[in-house]
């Protein structure tokens, strides 16, 4: 495995620095024991293979990857190590690749785990800087297959004959490195899970070492013994699909675009007529930002909306779990079903998630007092959420409750602002931001055109010109973001269309 | 109505005795500026046509002058008005020039006065042009626009005095996107608009280099004349039907209001085509139909109340900030129509002459033209006084 080492080393001593959150090495255990079940607790879902509860994290990491656009590199390890994604960017065209080879990755053989996380600080080693990044190991085993590396039991303990001893290889001078270890199973029996007496001896020197060496890092290991630890962690999520008659920005011509931007217009300037308008919140630049990595870390919920375009996605149980299989039932037209498994999930899922989904299969049951209902105990639920989570989610619930009312103007607004956060997320940072900051500006002039519409006859003038500099403010802006971005992609110009239009309509 | 003189065009050489004299130091310049069919075009023939073939103009509400402003033909100048067009030479050559051609409209008869109009009234679709933001309006060529004009109060001691109206033609589109992005504007006569500042235009870099290069060099050719301009007259249509055309023409009104700002020049607002106002029309047709009626229409009431291409906050907005809304905006149809595309012509009695049947003589109804040029050259000349003073 030493290519990959001179390669990453010489790829890196040209580039300045990464920051620590920037690179990310998964190290994923393939040994035969992961073919083993891992039990799973709670809503009779029998056991499930170490591996298949393995992939599901696997899943949710690239997902969030290439959602960040942050490098991610993938090590896989029996007795070999092999690198089938090595670092770099994953783009989100490239994932379906990525996850069918995943799935045809099969469990054989053993565990060579210190051989593999030296390949993993290979991956993410910087000339001189150091090893820099985030490790992040998943295994159920013991090392028994490693041929170059080797952690001594004890602080001062020999070494086996012809090994390197993998801490200082690991965290070498001037290394910012995070370590974290996912042990599947338990390791109290041999062979029955991970051995968690060497995980934490290898810990502990690592902690030591980066104590004596001045270096910034974490490292933890956490034991994950059934399937539905891992669950709760993957149900902590908000997740949507869209309508059927949905349509990209891109596929509209431009009189269908200023159509819809007209119609957006309309809702931020007639709030009586369009009251869900009210509850949404601007989006903030910062409520952009992509997805931590650290999936099983993050406190907030995922908030995503899936595209079905061509059916339902794949992997929607692997990924989602029991809300996957709402989400799968739901797009199958087995209403029945969806609420079913909605209320056999209702202990795992977060209320707001649930009761959305209630509300929108009442709603594609024509039940629309229960439906309606239900969205309302979303709405108090959703105020319960944490500032970062709740504008999505609350834009998620104002489409349904526009969609429920008939109000076209309102959803074309809600889809738009969704749209284009869903979309920039793919673009640099810089243009995100800027262009969110562009959208929270166009949705605060609702106040001051409001103004213009309460104001008597003396004050009208006064009103309207205020309106009118806000109005030049954002077009300022706008004009600014399309010279600075003006390669940026469809997704930023059909944003910034969108926007100009709407500004105009702003009268 | 008194005899009509009529006049054709020809196409003659830059050079020759046609060309006009250069304009004295006291010209000054008014430019036009509109969207792409917001009726440029329109306004300059007939207005060539009031001044040369002495067409009448009709005014809503009615005048208590009767109408006689201070404008006139340039008898000492035989070109009404001269056209530049400057055209790609293959327009799917991405190496391809600009040629320019310059046509004079000079005085001449002509015979089958029908054609004046058709000549004249050719809607976009017959000239099979593009008319969809943000392409140019003819794909290949822009157009610059001169007419020459005199303009004189009774009380001036020297009279009449030259004056000049621009534009540039066929190319409502670099008009708009000049005023709206103010990251183009030229600083001095002689400035430059770059190909970088122009990617402040929508989708500029996926244009083809030819088009691109065309619109630059038409950018910079507006960009001078109205950097030398000493008033702007805004033409707004109020029958956009696309939503699009709409949103272009509202940005360019507000970047004209921030032009005129920051250049300290006078603003003349025309809504053009008001004659697809319904209450307007219906002023329109009793005044041809009843010569006697007086209309007193209450233009600003109009405008900012009840219609007006949508722009009554704006205009609210922008009162005494360069315009006043009761004293520089007019409605203006410099051909009025009967409804369906057939212009509407009145006869030697001043009735609306038949459509059907026995081809009649008759002149196109034109209302208020003369209105925004009349008040433009006012309000030059009083800027012109102050400073003076």
């Amino acid at each position: 495995m030493g290519a990959p080492q001179t390669a990453m080393a010489s790829a890196t001593d040209a580039a300045p620095p990464a920051t620590l959150r920037d690179r990310n090495v998964l190290l994923l255990d393939l040994s035969k024991s992961m073919l083993a079940p891992l039990p799973d607790a709670g809503a009779g879902r029998g056991e499930r293979q170490k591996i298949e509860v393995a992939r599901t994290a696997v899943f949710r990491i690239l997902q969030d990857a290439a959602a960040s656009g942050t490098p991610f590199g993938l090590v896989t390890f029996t007795e070999t190590v092999r690198v089938p994604v090595p670092l770099g960017e994953v783009h989100r065209e490239n994932l379906p690749y990525i996850e069918n080879l995943l799935a045809l990755l099969q469990p054989s053989g053993r565990s060579a785990v210190w051989d593999a996380i030296a390949v993993g600080a290979d991956l993410l080693r910087a000339g001189t800087q150091g090893v820099r990044g985030n490790l992040v190991l998943v295994t159920d085993g013991w090392d028994n297959a490693s041929a170059r590396f080797a952690v001594r039991p004890e602080p001062n303990a020999p070494l086996k004959n012809g090994f390197n001893d993998l801490v200082p290889y690991v965290l070498p001078p001037h290394s910012e490195l995070n370590l974290r270890i996912v042990g599947i199973g338990s390791g109290v029996e041999r062979d029955r899970g991970v051995d968690g007496a060497a995980m934490n001896a290898f810990l502990e020197q690592l902690r030591n070492r980066g104590a004596e060496l001045g270096l910034a890092g974490a490292f933890s290991f956490q034991e994950v013994t059934t399937g539905s630890q891992l669950f709760t962690q993957m149900v902590q999520a908000f997740l949507d699909v869209g309508y059927d008659d949905d349509r990209p920005l891109e596929e509209l011509h431009p009189e269908e675009l200023a159509q819809h931007a007209a119609s957006a217009a309309k809702a931020l300037k007639e709030p009586q007529q369009h009251a869900t308008v009210a509850r949404l919140r601007a989006p903030h630049p910062t409520g952009a930002s992509p997805p931590d990595p650290n999936y099983m870390e993050s406190p907030d919920l995922e908030i995503g909306v899936l595209s079905t375009t061509g059916g339902a996605p794949a992997y929607l149980r692997e990924r989602y779990g029991p809300l996957g299989e709402v989400i799968e039932a739901y797009l199958a037209a087995q209403y029945d079903r969806a609420l079913q498994r909605l209320n056999e999930s209702r202990d795992v899922l977060p209320p707001v998630t649930r009761l959305y989904w209630q509300a929108r299969i009442e709603f594609a049951q024509r039940a629309v007092v229960e439906a309606a209902r239900s969205l309302l105990q979303a709405w108090t639920e959703a105020e319960k959420l944490p500032p970062a989570s709740q504008a999505p989610v609350i834009r998620r619930l104002a489409l349904l409750q526009a969609r429920m009312q008939n109000d076209k103007e309102t959803e074309t607004l809600i889809r738009f602002i969704d749209e284009t956060e869903h979309r920039l997320g793919e673009v640099d940072a810089s243009a995100r931001e800027r262009l969110m900051d562009l959208l929270a500006r166009l949705m605060e002039l609702r106040g001051t055109y409001q103004l213009t519409r309460l104001a008597g006859e003396g004050d009208l003038q006064d009103a309207a010109l205020r309106h009118e500099a806000a109005v030049e403010d954002v077009f300022g802006r706008l004009q600014d973001a399309r010279l600075e971005f003006s390669s940026a992609g469809p997704a930023v110009e059909g944003a910034l269309d969108f926007i100009e239009i709407c500004l105009a309509e702003m009268r | 109505m008194a005899e009509v003189k009529v006049t054709t065009r020809a196409r003659r050489p830059a050079s020759g005795k046609r060309e006009p004299k250069a304009p004295s130091a006291d010209t000054a310049r008014i430019a036009v500026v509109g969207i792409p069919a917001s009726g440029k075009t329109t306004y300059f023939r007939f207005l060539a046509g009031h001044f040369g073939l002495n067409l009448p103009i009709l005014y809503v509400p009615s005048r208590d002058d009767g109408g006689n402003l201070p404008l006139y033909g340039d008898l000492d100048n035989d070109v009404a008005l001269e056209e530049t067009t400057y055209e790609t030479t293959d327009p799917t050559d991405p190496e391809g020039g600009l040629e320019t051609t310059t046509r004079f409209y000079v005085n001449r008869p002509m015979e089958d006065r029908k054609k004046l109009w058709v000549e004249l009234s050719a809607g976009r679709e017959d000239q099979g042009i593009l008319t969809k933001y943000p392409l140019p309006t003819k794909f290949n060529q822009f157009v610059e626009m001169k007419m020459r004009f005199r303009y004189g109060t009774p009380e001036d001691p020297t009279g009449s005095r030259p004056m000049e109206l621009q534009t540039v033609d066929e190319a409502g589109g670099i008009i708009a996107d000049y005023f709206s992005y103010d990251r183009l504007w030229l600083e001095g006569g002689e400035g430059e608009v770059t190909e970088k500042s122009c990617r402040v235009i929508p989708h500029f870099d996926s244009w083809r280099p030819d088009r691109r290069d065309l619109w630059r060099r038409g950018l910079t050719l507006l960009g001078r004349f109205v950097h030398d301009a000493d008033a702007i007259i805004l033409f707004l249509s109020p029958a956009l039907a696309s939503l699009r055309d709409q949103a272009q023409q509202i940005n360019l009104a507000r970047g004209v209001f921030r032009y005129i700002r920051s250049r300290e020049i006078p603003l003349v607002i025309a809504i053009s085509k008001a004659d697809r106002l319904k209450d307007f029309y219906g002023q329109v047709e009793q005044s041809v139909r009843e010569r006697t009626f007086r209309s007193q229409f209450d233009t600003t009431d109009f405008l900012l109340r009840r219609d007006g291409a949508g722009m009554g906050t704006i205009l609210v907005a922008q009162e005494g900030r360069g315009i006043s809304t009761k004293e520089d905006v007019f409605l203006i149809s410099s051909a009025v129509s009967t409804g369906e595309g057939h212009p509407m012509m009145v006869g030697e009695g001043g009735q609306e002459a038949p459509a059907m049947g026995t081809p009649t003589l008759g002149v196109p109804v034109m209302v208020n033209t003369t209105l925004p040029l009349a008040r433009a050259c006012e309000r030059i000349l009083a800027k012109r006084s102050t400073k003076g003073a």
